[in-house]
């Protein structure tokens, strides 16, 4: 059985050429070769989702709890943000908090088939305020780093050693399913 | 192995058409019952991982924890193929710091709550988890992990 090759062939398959979408103007985003990817580069203001859609509105868009969304100025639609800049695992929050109620252009990939979401979320991979200078949206593990100062000597990738992470892992396994079950698994899985 | 996880989404598929019914309007939402997969949506979405079908259930747990983790927006997809954004679990608003979300990744969940659509997407205010059967989807038995090295090669036992 080999499983992630058939996964690896479908996703190939199913990678759409690079669309050229509504918003793709002057953006110089980096293809991911995504479900539905396009480029798109627009001006929004950064909104706490859960505010605009329920009037429930902390100051500070929820200080890093909630996800955050782009009211794109072009034509007010809520787009969320679902991703940031960085190759792996992290979200857009960390990059967009700062810009709380304010103005920013973002570049960055909307991604989605239609089949599987009405709308596409959207991957900031840089952003700026409006004439400003530009900068990456990679600033997740830096933050991360930062407030877990205790594992910085801890050798791995932060979600090696994230104590939520670790947390759910030693209670109940890689699968979820307990460690039992997992122990039979990584047995199969690594069998010479 | 593959036909019980078919059997399993026939099953969620046919019960979803009554468990995902909307019923009464909540405010500018809509008063819902939706069954289904807590899931990572930037996988389930983006194709980065691979198909829709291994980025759920075991194969993807943890990946899922990982994402969670890391403030991607954590997802319920229904039982008619909706996914749904979570904004609030059970009086928790806090989605990407608390720990919440992370104990019901990849979990199959019957919740009551709030439903808003806004430009497309499928928001969910999660008011009370009336369910929750556990991990039930074993994806792991037709896709191994996703990604493959989301479990690492265990160590030699220095002592054999």
């Amino acid at each position: 059985m080999k499983p992630m090759l058939a996964a690896a062939a479908l996703v190939v398959l199913a990678s759409p050429a690079f669309a050229a979408g509504e918003f793709a103007q002057g953006s110089e985003a980096t293809s991911w070769g995504l479900l539905g990817e396009e480029k798109a580069r627009f001006e929004a203001v950064v909104v706490d989702v859960l505010c605009e859609l329920t009037g429930d509105c902390p100051a500070d868009c929820g200080g890093g709890g909630r996800y955050l969304g782009l009211r794109r100025a072009a034509d007010g639609a809520l787009v969320l943000a679902n991703k940031n800049l960085q190759a792996v695992f992290t979200g857009a929050v960390e990059e967009l908090l700062p810009y709380c109620g304010k103005t920013v252009e973002v570049d960055g990939l909307l991604v989605g088939e239609p089949e599987m979401t009405p709308a596409k979320v959207y991957q900031v991979q840089r952003l700026r305020e409006p004439g400003g200078e530009w900068h990456k949206a990679d600033h997740w593990t830096k933050a991360w780093d930062e407030s877990h100062p205790e594992l910085a000597g801890v050798e791995g990738r932060w979600y090696r050693k994230d104590p939520r992470v670790m947390g759910e892992i030693e209670a109940d396994g890689y699968l979820g399913l307990g460690l039992a079950t997992d122990a039979e698994f990584i047995d199969y899985l690594f069998e010479e | 192995m593959r036909s019980r996880i078919k059997a399993i989404a026939l099953a969620c598929t046919i019960s979803g058409v009554v468990a995902g019914a909307p019923a009464i309007a909540s405010g500018d939402g809509e008063r819902v019952r939706i069954s289904g997969e807590v899931i990572d949506t930037w996988c389930y979405l983006s194709g980065v991982m691979g198909s829709p079908d291994a980025v759920v259930g075991t194969s993807h747990h943890t990946c899922a924890l990982w994402c969670a983790a890391g403030g991607i927006p954590v997802g319920v997809l229904a039982e008619d193929g909706t996914v749904y954004m979570v904004l609030k679990w059970e009086g928790t608003d806090d989605v990407t710091r608390a720990d919440t979300l992370m104990t019901v990744q990849s979990d199959h969940v019957t919740a009551d709550g709030v439903h808003h659509v806004r430009d497309g997407i499928n928001y969910l205010i999660v008011e009370q988890v009336v369910a929750n059967d556990g991990i039930i989807n074993l994806s792991h038995e037709d896709f191994d992990v996703v990604p493959p090295f989301a479990i690492p090669k265990p160590k030699p036992d220095p002592n054999q």
